[in-house]
């Protein structure tokens, strides 16, 4: 099998260019997220905790039925 | 109440006994309500303390996915999914990941070991062959 090491190269570069800024984009949209679910978080501590503990009951409940 | 009112057409004595239960009603009415003001307040206060003593706000403040989780696992306890073969599951994935920073370098110290003995072995090789073992040495080079 012929490999060039360049051609392989350079390759690994494009993929690293074209990757690059999408791996930024999808940092910063999650560090937003974050953000904005901690805010909403401390905004409404216990619909959130309630919430929470609902999801959990009906997740132990699926888990408990199987 | 109409049991109370004094009736026109009674005489004094019954006009009497009828304000005395009157009054001894009232005051049951007053001392019932104050009762219930008290037991009132009392669970006010219980209230309160349990939600000083517990700072939900100023835990959810500072550890915000922390205390969601918690919640979490209160709520699936509460659903009966404790003894559950999922909770075996996840127990034995997080029992995994706990360990797996100890295998981790367990598995880099023998994993080291190994390149250091196939060094010693390839430049033994090398000292054997002489000008011969020039590849032997490459790959080893190239190892590292």
């Amino acid at each position: 099998m012929d490999v060039n090491p360049q051609h392989l190269q350079d390759k690994a570069r494009q993929f690293q260019e074209n990757m690059v800024p999408q791996l930024e984009e999808a940092r910063r949209n999650l560090e937003d997220l974050n953000t904005r679910v901690v805010s909403f978080v401390r905004a409404n501590p216990g619909t959130c905790l309630l919430g929470a503990v609902a999801v959990g009951f009906i997740v132990g409940r699926i888990a408990s039925r199987r | 109440m109409t049991t109370f009112q004094s009736n026109p057409g009674s005489n004094g004595g019954q006009q009497a006994q009828g304000e005395q239960g009157q009054a001894g009603f009232g005051h049951r009415v007053d001392r019932i309500g104050s009762d219930a003001q008290q037991l009132w307040d009392d669970a006010r206060g219980a209230v309160t303390d349990l939600n000083a003593s517990l700072d939900l706000k100023g835990r959810v403040e500072r550890n915000p996915y922390m205390m969601l989780a918690a919640a979490f696992g209160v709520g699936y306890v509460l659903g009966g999914g404790l003894f559950t073969r999922t909770t075996a599951r996840v127990i034995r994935l997080g029992v995994r990941l706990a360990a797996l920073p100890m295998v981790k370098d367990e598995l880099l110290g023998m994993a080291e070991a190994a390149m250091r003995g196939v060094e010693v072995g390839a430049r033994g090789m090398n000292d054997m062959t002489g000008a011969g073992g020039g590849g032997a040495s490459g790959g080893g080079s190239e190892r590292q």
